[in-house]
């Protein structure tokens, strides 16, 4: 029910930035799912969203209206916090019916808006217990249900299931998703998972360093990564990333030869290849020739590690296949899935 | 060695209650000696050889009750304090919250500065203040008294609830400020019931102070109607009869039991604790 738009925001401390030249058009509806490591300045960027941190540059704009001056509880956002932050006087049930208290919600709908919130995230049988009382999955389920108990404007989610268990995430960020598109609430995300993020954007936006690296849907930034940094960052086991040389539209590592690249550049570069991209072979033609220096069979797929030099390569196998230990192999690369990457500045040249 | 280990486990044990025990009776040894002293007739008291048997006696009981209106010094007393007790809550709640919470030019000074007020000796104040509430017309009201004690207390009260509310965490504010709560109700709803041990704590050394004050009191309180527990105990020393010693034991026993009783129901609350919970961890 909102567009948001952050355009040049800075946050600094004294010297430190924070954040740094965030510009970025949320759509209305659209759901955003901020990546980054740990101090990237994901949870900074959302803050100044919610208006509990002032940018020191730029302007936070909500459906076109500057938002800046406007105080926290003006704003209509609710937010799940990183660290739960229930209020701890309080029991579960008054946890979740605060916010509504707090808008004006008329009193009669209370009771059922309350139960219908703590049910969704399966906390119906707590809700007279005090947050202390709770496991940290359980506050932190709490703490989800107090933000989507009412409809506000925005919803503002910060990495709100990392405590929970695989089971109980995938229950949740179904319910996350379904209530988003029910109720059509602008959302950002923040999480360290990447299977939520992709399952749960439709756009990504991958930070590092409190600076932006890319904006795009989960496609785009599995498909078209722009720079070293996403490219390392999405996908697991990450892309393998190998220095080398390109001259003549054909590359060469210890143990790598990849040719046919269309790129006019010359010189030392990085190649980049994700592991499901790579198939052994038997052919002594393949781009990789190595040894076997790892074998993790998971059950529907096996993770193979290729020596080349001393360099470590990845490899998705077949799940049957297995090798022992040091023993040749060779391994292609899809050619249509190749990347070139600048090797000074990790920026994708092709 | 299984058996040693717990052999010399159950020894520190022993060790331990025979320190905190020893420790107890310390402490709790004056006020059972002059239990004992207002529950002896005065004659007895005063002699010199020992007395291995002693005589349990009522006199100074009746006395106190009967010879002079303890009732009313009792009174006088309860309401005082808890008069200054409240005052000191309205006062330095708000102030404890302003300092801890928002960022303004001064406010580290404005800070010290309520503390520094605690540093200098009362007497140096003692007779501005006489003359202050003389020109106000409240010289001998428990009024000037709750004034008084409120004023001591204030600084302190000020820091103890400020160091709690330090330790809250922000994100707490921030949560009742997005799901739209103002100032106001994030104090009311949020963090007073979030400090309410240091609250509570605050209160009781204030009022243990207020109860043992002496000099203000004695200063504003010339006639009885304003006397409290504390210069009441003052009148046994002197006149005609002497110093009357079990009268003075039982007087401070009485002093000593509220404040004695309400540690004891409020135990709990004095230790930290009710914020557990609130944030991950
Ligand atoms: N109040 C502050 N004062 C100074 N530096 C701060 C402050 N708040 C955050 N920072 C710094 O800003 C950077 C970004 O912090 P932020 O909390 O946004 O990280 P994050 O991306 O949410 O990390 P995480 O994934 O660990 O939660 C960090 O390096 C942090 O130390
Ligand atoms: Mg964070």
């Amino acid at each position: 029910m909102a567009r948001i738009e952050l355009n040049n925001i800075q946050k600094k401390w004294g010297a430190f930035w924070g954040v740094r030249d965030v510009n970025i058009d949320i759509k209305d509806e659209e759901f955003v799912v901020f990546l980054g490591p740990s101090g990237c300045g994901k949870t900074t960027t959302m803050r100044m969203i919610a208006g509990l941190e002032e940018p020191n540059e730029g302007e936070i704009k909500m459906d076109g209206e500057v938002m800046n001056d406007i105080d926290a509880r003006d704003r209509d956002v609710a937010m799940v916090f990183q660290g739960y932050a229930l209020y701890p006087n309080m029991s579960i049930y008054e946890n979740i019916r605060f916010p509504l208290r707090m808008r004006g919600v008329p009193k009669d709908q209370h009771d059922g808006l309350v139960k219908k919130a703590a049910g969704l995230v399966e906390l119906t049988d707590y809700l007279d217990r005090k947050p202390s009382a709770l496991s940290g999955g359980q506050r932190q389920r709490a703490a989800l249900a107090r933000a989507i108990v009412r409809e506000p404007q925005v919803f503002l989610m910060d990495e709100p299931l990392s405590n929970l268990d695989a089971k109980l995430r995938q229950a949740m960020r179904v319910q996350i998703k379904h209530i988003q598109r029910a109720l059509k609430i602008t959302t950002v995300y923040v999480t360290h998972d990447q299977i939520e993020a992709m399952t749960l954007a439709d756009r990504i936006v991958i930070m590092q360093s409190g600076m932006i690296q890319q904006i795009g849907t989960p496609d785009e930034i599995y498909n078209d990564p722009t720079n070293t940094f996403v490219a390392n960052f999405i996908g697991s086991p990450p892309m393998n990333l190998i220095e080398g040389t390109l001259s003549d539209g054909t590359f060469v590592a210890d143990g790598v030869r990849v040719t046919g690249i269309e790129s006019t550049t010359e010189g030392k570069v990085t190649l980049g290849v994700r592991p499901e991209d790579c198939t052994v072979s038997a052919s002594t033609e393949a781009e990789l020739n190595g040894t076997v220096y790892g074998l993790e069979p998971t059950g529907d797929v096996t993770y193979l590690t290729v020596k080349a030099g001393d360099k470590l390569i990845e490899v998705k196998a077949d799940r049957t296949y297995r090798a022992d230990l040091d023993v040749p192999v060779q391994v292609a690369f899809d050619p249509d899935r190749i990347y070139v990457f600048d090797s000074e500045d990790g920026k994708r040249i092709q | 060695m299984a058996s040693n280990r717990k052999k010399s486990r159950g020894e520190s044990l022993f060790l331990r209650y025979l320190i905190l025990g020893g420790w107890a009776l310390f402490c709790l040894a004056p006020v059972l000696w002059f239990l004992s002293i207002g529950l002896r007739p005065r004659t007895e008291i005063i002699t010199p050889q020992p007395i291995y048997i002693p005589t349990f006696s009522l006199d100074a009981w009746h006395m106190i009750w009967e010879d002079w209106p303890m009732g009313k010094y009792l009174r006088n007393s309860v309401a005082a304090i808890i008069g200054s007790v409240i005052i000191d809550l309205v006062l330095a709640i708000p102030a404890a919250y302003s300092l801890s919470r928002f960022e303004y030019k001064g406010r580290d000074d404005i800070g010290f500065y309520i503390l520094s007020t605690r540093m200098m000796a009362p007497a140096i104040v003692a007779v501005p203040i006489f003359f202050l509430f003389r020109n106000m017309g409240l010289l001998d009201t428990i009024w000037a008294l709750m004034l008084v004690y409120a004023a001591i207390n204030l600084s302190f009260v000020t820091w103890i609830i400020r160091s709690y509310m330090l330790d809250i965490p922000k994100e707490l504010e921030d949560a009742a400020r997005t799901d739209g709560a103002g100032e106001i109700r994030i104090l009311w709803e949020i963090i007073i019931p979030a400090i309410l041990p240091g609250i509570i704590t605050a209160s009781v050394i204030a009022m243990i102070f207020a109860i043992n004050e002496f000099l203000f009191t004695l200063l504003i309180a010339s006639t009885p109607d304003a006397y409290t527990m504390s210069v009441a105990l003052a009148n046994f020393t002197g006149g005609s009869d002497g110093v009357i010693y079990n009268a003075i034991a039982l007087v401070a026993f009485l002093a000593f039991v509220p404040v004695f009783l309400v540690v004891v129901a409020i135990q709990k609350h004095l230790s930290r604790g009710l914020t557990m919970g609130a944030v991950k961890g």
